[in-house]
């Protein structure tokens, strides 16, 4: 069987204008993934006000990298408020917002957006020394435990995506390089080794299952995570729409009543028509796993 | 671009003009500020902790030249660290270069394995047409055959109809034959009865008269179609 002239021509002399509209688009591509890896959130730690301290504590200020983990990214947050404590009162540090612990296993931007999307900056977080609240938070006694959190999610996030077969495949020391571009705030590192999790074979047109959470601050469940495909039965790609309808329908306003949530992602509302795939290869966190808030409407 | 797309990157950049444009200038002042006073802190404290022991206290020059020489190896020690990340970024771009070589390569020969198919399925469809055109062909003629076989029928319906409507006056006839046999037999017995009848009568008057012809009985005639064979 032979190729036709026209599609040998076009591999030979590349026709122009294709070729610029496709590298235009997989640069587009690349700038989303930099704008969500470098969003920044504006954060003010104060310490709490019943901590017995040598002398009164400065607030210490500090851009929150969004797709990192707080525990990770605060050692200057702990030392800054040591100076003015004496060792015997220093138990295991934790962090709270208006009388709600975080969750120090949720990325930066995902806790942002569910407690405080709609409030003024910078972000005023509350740091304890003490009275660590058991029932809600993990404890997290070094790096060691973010990295395993972070590697556990990564694993479950490929064992969906490719039953597991891209992670398995890779090294250990590029699992050290996963973690260490995030942990080092190194975007070429990280993604040198995370594309190959975003890749999937042509024919299949997308992951066999997304990595996805959705989060609900009026909803007991920590969050909701069912299998969901990137494409229907019938061919048709499945968008964000698609899956709130599935999983939590009341997101969604009908055309005559008022919008009664929102639906975050990174800080930003993407359109409903989205497709499902691109948003997991572009917006999902170093985890692999695509976080979305669902939170009341600002009502003003 | 996309809709939605261009919205997700209108939304991120109108993300980062709200949330970090406003503070990134102020806080990274104050944290290499703050760099800066822990810096010359830790130089005080030595200076301090030098004095005190007596060691022979510097000369107002020369603690601005070492805090000067601290300070350049604090930029030298960054400026090494950038030139090392630098170093790694170029590292990572060409494997990401021959990464993107191998994709190209990759998205090449599956262009060629789809041109070929495209090719097959070409082939496939010209001889599908082919054999379109050829059923097409014999359709029309059965359509033809099948047009004259109805004619046909049409007309053997017609001459079914014919001979019925024939078969029907035919019985008609036969029915009315048979009606007139029938009269014909009834009047043949009647006619018979009263012969009988009347040869009964005449045979009793002789008796009565004679008295010596007695026993004569006269057989009637058979009526028509009933005569023995």
């Amino acid at each position: 069987m032979t190729v036709p002239n026209w599609f040998t021509n076009a591999l030979e002399t590349r026709n122009p204008l294709c070729a610029t509209w496709r590298e235009k688009s997989m640069a587009d591509d690349k700038d989303v993934l930099r704008d969500v890896w470098f969003g920044r959130i504006p954060t003010s730690f104060t310490l709490y006000q019943d901590e017995i301290t040598e002398r009164e504590a400065e607030p210490f200020y500090l851009l929150l990298p969004r797709v990192s983990y707080l525990t990770l990214v605060t050692d200057k947050v702990k030392k800054h408020f040591l100076k003015v404590m004496k060792t015997e009162d220093v138990e295991e540090i934790w962090f709270e917002y208006e009388g709600t612990p975080l969750k120090w296993h949720y990325p930066i931007g995902l806790l942002f957006d569910l407690h405080a999307s709609n409030t003024s900056l910078p972000w005023s977080i509350t740091v304890h020394f003490k009275n660590f609240p058991e029932r809600d938070l993990l404890h997290c006694p070094s790096n060691y435990v973010i990295e395993a959190h972070f590697m556990s999610s990564i694993k479950e996030a490929d064992a969906l995506k490719h039953k597991s077969q891209v992670i398995n495949d890779m090294q250990k020391k590029d699992h050290k390089q996963l973690w260490m571009g995030l942990q080092n705030d190194k975007f070429d590192q990280f993604w040198a080794m995370n594309r190959k999790l975003m890749e999937y074979p042509t024919e299949e047109g997308g992951f066999r299952y997304i990595p996805f959470r959705i989060y609900l601050t009026m909803s007991d469940r920590p969050f909701i995570q069912k299998l969901f495909r990137p494409i229907s039965p019938d061919g048709h790609t499945h968008t964000l729409g698609d899956l709130l309808k599935e999983m939590y329908p009341m997101a969604i306003a009908n055309d005559d009543e008022p919008r009664r949530y929102q639906v975050v992602i990174h800080g930003i509302e993407p359109l409903l028509e989205t497709p499902l795939q691109w948003l997991s290869e572009h917006l999902s966190h170093p985890d692999n796993f695509l976080h979305i808030s669902v939170i009341p409407a600002p009502t003003d | 671009m996309e809709s939605w797309k261009s919205h997700v990157r209108a939304c991120l950049f109108q993300r980062d003009c709200t949330q970090q444009d406003p503070f990134s200038g102020v806080f990274n002042t104050l944290s290499k500020l703050t760099e800066r006073f822990d810096l010359r802190e830790t130089f005080w404290d030595e200076v301090q902790r030098t004095s005190f022991k007596g060691d022979g206290a510097m000369t107002v020059d020369n603690r601005a030249l070492q805090l000067q020489l601290i300070e350049s190896e604090h930029i030298t020690e960054k400026l090494s660290q950038t030139v090392s990340d630098l170093t790694t970024v170029l590292y990572l771009k060409d494997a990401e270069l021959q990464y993107c070589h191998s994709q190209v390569s990759r998205f090449r020969k599956e262009a060629v394995t789809h041109a070929r198919e495209a090719n097959i399925l070409q082939v496939t469809l010209l001889e599908c047409e082919f054999a379109l055109e050829n059923l097409s062909k014999e359709l029309a003629v059965r359509q033809l055959n099948q047009q004259k076989l109805s004619e046909e029928l049409a007309v053997a319906r017609r001459e079914k109809d014919e001979f019925l409507e024939r078969w029907m006056e035919e019985k008609k006839d036969e029915a009315e034959r048979v009606n007139r046999h029938n009269d014909t037999q009834e009047r043949w017995y009647r006619f018979t009865r009263r012969l009988n009848k009347h040869l009964r009568r005449e045979m009793l008057r002789p008796v009565e008269q004679t008295n010596g012809h007695a026993g004569h009985v006269l057989l009637g005639p058979h009526p028509p179609g009933d005569s023995p064979t």
